[in-house]
């Protein structure tokens, strides 16, 4: 029996990470006196929003007894994220060199 | 004395979203409150308490385990209760029977009064549902209830005196409402008493068709069972099917082929029996005639589920719903004469998908399932009958398997891309992609496969060695209800 729910926890948290990796970004670009350009900060949103949805798939398969999809999400929408965070990186840093 | 045998909260090989939702809390717990949480408890520390009989138990952290209840017992003089029939509930416990009486009528009185003037919350549908709801199981005639529904006749011998009462004893004339304020109601009514969702079919010229051979209509006021002639008899007016989904377990889908309690389908079909009890008591309290209700009474319930909307005719010979894939064991029959709206069939992509797929045709045991690629024109079998263009399945094959041994089976429900738990969005995108973007079909097959579903789950630790308080309440996961 489970009297207090846990659910809000996940979402204060991931209300934290990208509260926090947002104004971490913001702070960084101004250290670095960079600026993202409009499809760079489409593509960063794009895989963000990918990122929550295997997060998401990850742990809902575990909830379901499917381990094996579990892992197979972090596979298919994990590498898209991966692939478009390094388009952002290759992008970003072409400027800076 | 016995060392307390360590808890066994593991049931998979990794920690799932429950547990480690509770680590977390217990771990939150464990930092805000400090050493003084254990001491409080009365644990030395954690050790001792994660191996008490109360982590066996799993109550939360904050719940103490006592030799003695908070409630003080002297059982050197504790009297022996000599039974219910001494409780007040019996008029000869009362020390003047007269004031068990004076109650009762004031009962009675304040009731009839309440659903006289339709006091909101105390009007005729309500009481009906109360019934339904409180009494259902009271309405059990055998099994099955009979033909014209159980009869629940008013019994006015328990402490609420008005039991089954019709609207004619209240002196009120029988629920009106509009066909669409009625479905509605009847939906409401259905969600509490165990229904997972409800359709409507009116019975026509077309409908009629899908009742049993041996149903037939007559000019009378009330319909009848011939239990001679094995006839069952509806009257010759306007009919409604309400069409009632009873769901199953996918949790307990998960060991019905390998563990003899864990079988789905006759659990709900025990749930949908009780159900038809409740349903009956409800029309009843309306004022309406109710026929059928048990599971196997009124006709094809695949087919009147089909007409009813309630989900598509897919490949296997069975129902699949957007919703609840084919973890629905009936659609529970039962014919009123209370003016309903009709609900449409519906089309969400399925039965195309189902061209492609074959997953549960490959996957059946038996091979009773068709693998033919397009629907057809069947129904030669002595057990089948014409009309439908689909796949029609190989029951004495199917039945052959799953009659002649132990466990039960419901493989081609299991497996069924369909059938799937509601916890990650995912499956709901996919359902999207096939009712819009069929064209993706063979690929969401494929994927289904890669992504491991339809596979058995390791049995090395099985749900006896489960937390019980992990397992849903009648096996029925959230996703199910």
């Amino acid at each position: 029996m489970r009297l207090v729910s846990w659910n809000w926890f996940w979402f204060v948290l991931i209300g934290f990470v990208m509260g926090g990796g947002f104004v971490y970004l913001r702070g960084k670009l101004k250290e670095m006196d960079l600026k993202f350009v409009w499809y760079e900060w489409g593509l960063t949103i794009v895989g963000f929003l990918l990122f929550m949805f295997m997060g998401q798939t990850f742990v809902a398969s575990f909830a379901e007894f499917q381990p094996r999809a579990a892992w197979m999400s972090l596979v298919f929408i994990g590498l898209p994220v991966v692939l478009i965070g390094a388009v952002v990186y290759r992008s970003v840093q072409k400027r800076i060199v | 004395m016995e060392k307390p045998k360590p808890r066994k909260t593991h049931y998979h090989s990794t920690v799932n979203r429950r547990s480690f939702m509770k680590m977390l809390g217990f771990g939150a717990g464990a930092v805000g409150l400090g050493a003084s949480t254990v001491h409080a408890a009365g644990f030395k520390d954690l050790d001792e308490m994660k191996s008490s009989p109360l982590a066996n138990r799993n109550l939360p952290w904050w719940v103490r385990e006592v030799d003695e209840p908070t409630v003080k017992i002297d059982w050197d003089n504790m009297q022996v209760f000599p039974g219910p029939f001494n409780t007040l509930f019996n008029p000869a416990s009362w020390p003047d029977k007269g004031d068990y009486f004076k109650i009762h009528a004031r009962n009675i009185q304040s009731t009839t009064k309440n659903v006289q003037e339709n006091v909101p919350g105390l009007s005729l549908k309500d009481r009906a549902l109360a019934d339904a709801e409180c009494w259902g199981w009271g309405a059990l005639s055998g099994i099955e209830p009979s033909w014209t529904g159980p009869d629940v006749k008013a019994y006015p011998k328990w402490e609420h005196p008005t039991m089954f009462y019709t609207p004619e004893q209240y002196g009120v004339p029988k629920y009106e409402g509009t066909p669409e304020e009625n479905t509605q109601m009847l939906r409401v009514a259905g969600r509490i008493l165990g229904a997972a969702d409800i359709g409507v079919v009116k019975l026509d010229d077309r409908t009629k068709k899908l009742l049993w051979g041996h149903i037939r209509f007559e000019n009378v006021e009330k319909g009848y069972e011939d239990k001679k002639t094995h006839t069952k008899v509806l009257p010759n007016k306007d009919l409604w099917a309400v069409c009632s989904v009873i769901p199953q377990s996918n949790w307990m889908n998960k060991f019905t082929e390998r563990m003899a309690w864990a079988s789905s389908n006759t659990a709900a079909y025990s749930r949908a029996n009780i159900y038809s009890h409740r349903l009956n008591v409800f029309l009843h309290g309306l004022g309406y005639q109710h026929y059928g209700g048990g599971t196997e009474h009124v006709g094809r319930l695949v087919g009147f589920g089909v007409m009813a909307g309630l989900a598509e005719y897919g490949r296997a010979g069975i129902m699949v719903s957007p919703q609840y894939g084919t973890g629905i064991r009936t659609t529970l029959v039962t014919i009123t004469d209370l003016p309903l709206a009709v609900t449409k069939p519906i089309d969400a992509g399925i039965t195309d998908f189902c061209r492609v797929c074959k997953k549960c045709a490959e996957m059946c045991p038996s091979g009773a399932i068709s693998m033919a690629d397009e629907p057809f024109w069947g129904g030669e079998k002595p057990w089948q009958a014409k009309g439908i263009k689909g796949w029609y399945l190989d029951s004495q094959k199917c039945y052959a398997h799953m009659l002649g041994g132990e466990p039960d089976c419901s493989r081609c429900q299991t497996v069924c891309p369909f059938t799937k738990f509601d916890e990650a969005v995912m499956h709901d995108l996919i359902r999207i992609s096939i009712a819009k973007a069929p064209v993706l079909n063979g690929l969401i097959r494929k994927m289904d496969d890669v992504f491991g579903y339809g596979k058995e789950p390791d049995l090395s630790k099985t749900p006896w060695d489960m937390d019980p308080m992990d397992i849903p309440l009648f096996g029925l996961d959230q996703s199910r209800s």
